[in-house]
């Protein structure tokens, strides 16, 4: 065993009064020892103080290009194969035995890559309009000017089930100049530490503003001390914990919840052709095994077609052959034996369904669970055990898929859609009728741009609040107005006095107009504030 | 040994005659009456098979009980109809007479949770009102129209413990353990009369919490003076008509040390899978349990689950994720997938 490893991140002001456990982890014979915090409620508040504290100092008053500046540095480290601070990713996230190294390793590149040469900049502008709107009041709608403030700090609370899932939310809260305080999943609470320290690293103002940490989920005092006092809340797990953390928290905080979903493909007739079938499996494939399945991006089920130049059931037959090959490239992560168990009675059921006529091919890896492609001849929405066991089903069109998932569309993250030329596009529109966050190409569902959203929600938006700063120019008189005397005494219920408002009203088009977009946007940023029920689910 | 393997082959014969599913299913497997003769071979069905067919021999609408698992928003329950609960009674009789009553004592019951006919699908229930009727002298039932009466378990449990007479508990862990809660926040702790004793189920994991056993030992010494050896852990599912017992009641009676492990009843047989291979698992290693039961007429007698254990000599050894009492059967893939989410 080597020497243990942080699972937790602290500014060195507060890592030195913290006491630590060490705990065994991962799988043997190689398991890491890694060093936890102790964690009380009275320790837990005083953190947060620090780091309100700490923002205040360092980060509330910094330029947004300098934030910037040192986040670039970190992604391209990240991006660096001869890096530290990659290689230390690779290695702990592989010794945890959550996914294989090359695995980790790809989850970096789709993670990162998006956020370089000029990524962070994009996806602020492609969200706020501009960076520098955050330092101050920059040209918006209208002819306004206006400033984002983030909240003083932000509590996110992970998932383990994609490695890479800390990094746009712990990029968001320092973008938007706040503290942050990070609760890791139990399965993987190393990334987001090393992360945390890779930034501090690099940058030890911004380092002084986070804290990365685990605690028992459930723990319901420490749960209560950070979100009592959170103003803002970014959260992923399963219903019930995102459930309890929705309704723990603050009157007023900013609360975006991610909950389970999973992860489609539909494929058109014009798309199976004989040429490109291995490719478009492999492309598949590559889908389903990063990650073993566990994101929310993981396809479970392939609809695809007929009566395209190859057969669905062809499809699956190529989708498997491209699986087995992907073993290879991208090993999965052995599963734990009740995982195995849900794999092998998933294939039970398919077996017994394809003896009673809903199945009609079930195809397996040689050996073990590695992989298992179902076909079937109609559609259905059932999302599977995870660990690379996909359904194709054979559909006549988009109607019956859209048949098939109806009522389950809060369950879909994204889409990924193969067609050609002017049917896809008439399928994307279909498609998106349905409100699913995403649709993009089959092979780029783990590959999500930041400048989209995550459960249809901004990354950064619904944590933003706006000072608009207005012309002021006062209303004048027009000598042309009529007078709506009467009309206007109805409607307001009062004195001619309120004849400004009435002249306002007939105001050239762009302060309508302004105030219309000022008033589109906001009910998505309010809409995601506690209560937001698209992205609970 | 010779009668029992006997006895499995003729069910077989009778379950793959009379189901048409699941004769469907040992055809497509090549594993038939005509070509099985050992018990071995027996195709299991998966637990999930009862959510998506009639895996029931039992004509519709002539049934003595319907139990149902668990289902979803985007499922239905799974439901296993029985034409008879003859042998199911059998059954669950014999085990719960040897593991609770070694002593052949004729106990007061109190219920945590409903009468049978207040949830009439649920094979728990069921199960708790026939060993009611036929082993209890008088029993209260602590869950009435859906709700729990924490109050009137209070005052149950106050004459219980004033008139020195001794009692048999019954319920799932998670309720016990709701109950526990409640008497922390009364602040209040119950002393019950040496002899009496509790059946808990369901256990390690549940859908809100997860406990210890170790946790809920002692919250049963604890709040109501019911030692470990009084108290019994049971592991049961809907679509088998037998139960596993620990073994800590009948260990203190016969006067030795307690075994570790669940009784596998002698009518029962538990294979262990490797949960990669599906090979047969040798005693002591861990894998997928796939039980073969007498006690299931009208429904295939061999069930594959998604439990984890492992078997030594007639005693099984579960691991991890004990079923839930209230989902008492396969959870769904979909439930899986709504607790773990998240990205």
């Amino acid at each position: 065993m080597n020497r243990p490893l942080d699972a937790f991140y602290l500014p060195p002001a507060l890592a030195g009064t913290v006491e630590t456990t060490l705990q065994r982890f991962g799988p043997p014979p190689d398991p890491l020892e890694i060093r936890l915090p102790l964690l009380t409620p009275e320790v837990l508040a005083q953190w947060i103080e620090h780091l309100r504290t700490a923002r205040a100092k360092h980060l509330a008053a910094r330029p947004i290009a300098a934030t910037i500046r040192s986040l670039d540095r970190v992604v391209e480290r990240y991006l660096d194969p001869r890096s530290r601070q990659r290689r230390e990713a690779i290695d702990a996230l592989g010794r945890t035995g959550t996914f294989s190294a090359p695995m980790v390793s790809q989850a970096l590149d789709d993670a990162f890559q998006p956020l370089a040469r000029g990524g962070l900049s994009r996806w602020l502008a492609g969200e706020l309009g501009s960076a520098r709107t955050l330092d101050r009041p920059m040209p918006g709608p209208g002819g306004t000017r206006r400033r984002a403030h983030g909240p003083e700090w932000m509590l996110q609370i992970y998932a383990g089930n994609v490695p890479t899932v800390p990094v746009l939310p712990l990029f968001s809260a320092l973008l938007l100049k706040s503290a942050l305080v990070a609760k890791t999943a139990a399965q993987e609470p190393l990334f987001a530490s090393l992360l945390a320290g890779a930034i501090a690293e690099v940058d030890p103002d911004l380092g002084a503003c986070m804290a990365v940490v685990w605690w028992k989920g459930g723990q319901t005092e420490l749960d209560r001390v950070a979100l009592e006092r959170a103003p803002a809340v970014l959260a992923f797990g399963g219903e019930t914990a995102i459930t309890s953390i929705g309704h723990a928290a603050r009157p007023g905080a900013a609360v975006v919840l991610q909950g389970p979903k999973v992860s489609v493909g539909y494929i058109g007739a014009g798309a199976m052709r004989r040429g490109a079938l291995q490719a478009l499996a492999a492309r598949a494939a590559h889908d389903v095994a990063l990650y073993d399945q566990q994101g929310c991006l993981s396809p479970h089920a392939y609809y695809v077609e007929r009566g395209g130049m190859v057969t669905p059931v062809a499809f699956a037959e190529a989708l498997g052959a491209a699986l087995d090959a992907a073993a290879r490239r991208l090993p999965r992560r052995e599963p734990a034996p009740a995982e195995a168990a849900s794999v092998q009675l998933s294939r039970a059921q398919a077996a017994l369904e394809a003896a009673t006529g809903r199945v009609t091919r079930v195809l397996e890896s040689e050996r073990g669970t590695e992989w298992t492609v179902i076909a079937e001849g109609s559609a259905r929405f059932e999302p599977g055990p995870r660990h690379r066991v996909v359904r194709v089903h054979a559909v006549k069109d988009v109607e019956e898929f859209v048949r098939a998932i109806a009522g389950s569309e809060r369950y879909l993250e994204a889409i990924a859609v193969e067609e050609r030329g002017a049917r896809r596009e008439r399928l994307e529109t279909r498609l998106s009728a349905l409100g699913v966050p995403r649709i993009t190409a089959v092979g780029a569902l783990q590959r999500p741009t930041p400048l989209g959203t995550h459960g249809g929600v901004p990354r950064l938006l619904p944590f933003v609040r706006w000072t608009t700063v207005e012309k002021g120019t006062a209303p004048r008189r027009s000598a042309a107005a009529p007078k709506p005397k009467s009309k206007s005494k109805k409607m307001m219920g009062k004195k001619a006095k309120r004849k400004p408002s009435a002249a306002a009203q007939r105001k050239p088009r762009p302060r309508p107009k302004a105030k219309s977009k000022a008033s589109a946007s906001k009910p998505s940023a309010r809409g995601s504030r506690k209560g937001l029920k698209r992205s609970r689910r | 040994m010779e009668r029992i393997d006997g006895g499995f082959l003729r069910r077989f014969v009778q379950n793959a005659r009379n189901i048409p599913p699941y004769a469907a299913y040992c055809s497509y497997l090549g594993r038939t009456p005509e070509t099985v003769t050992d018990w071995r071979d027996i195709p299991p069905v998966p637990a999930s098979a009862f959510k998506s067919h009639d895996m029931s021999s039992a004509p519709l609408g002539s049934e003595a009980a319907i139990f149902e698992t668990s289902g979803t928003s985007v499922s239905k329950p799974g439901r296993v109809r029985l034409g008879s609960t003859a042998a199911y009674e059998a059954s669950l009789l014999r085990s719960f007479e040897r593991h609770l009553l070694p002593d052949a004592a004729r106990l007061p019951a109190i219920v945590f949770g409903p009468r049978w006919v207040e949830a009439p699908r649920s094979s728990l229930w069921f199960m708790v009102d026939k060993v009611v009727g036929k082993f209890a002298a008088a029993a209260v039932y602590l869950v009435r129209g859906g709700d729990p009466r924490w109050s009137e378990a209070d005052s149950v449990l106050q004459r219980v413990e004033s008139r020195r007479e001794p009692t048999l508990l019954l319920g799932t862990s998670l309720f016990f353990m709701a109950y526990f809660e409640h008497l922390e926040r009364v602040d209040r702790i119950f002393s019950l009369p040496a002899g009496s004793r509790a059946m808990d189920t369901g256990g390690a994991k549940g859908q809100r919490a997860e406990y210890e056993r170790e946790e809920i030992e002692s919250a049963f010494a604890h709040r109501l003076g019911i030692p470990p050896s009084h108290l019994v852990n049971e592991y049961g599912m809907a679509e088998l008509g037998s139960q596993f017992y620990d073994d800590n009641l009948l260990a203190h009676h016969e006067g030795r040390p307690r075994l570790a492990g669940k009784q596998i009843p002698p009518w029962v047989r538990t294979r262990v899978l490797h949960p990669e291979t599906l090979e047969e698992q040798p005693d002591g290693e861990r894998g997928i349990l796939v039980h073969y039961d007498l006690a299931n007429v009208d429904i295939p007698l061999a069930i594959q689950t998604e439990d984890i254990g492992y078997r030594i000599g007639d005693r099984l050894h579960l691991e991890g994720r004990l079923l839930g009492a209230e989902v008492r059967g396969c959870s769904l893939q979909f439930e899986k997938f709504l607790a773990e989410g998240g990205a």
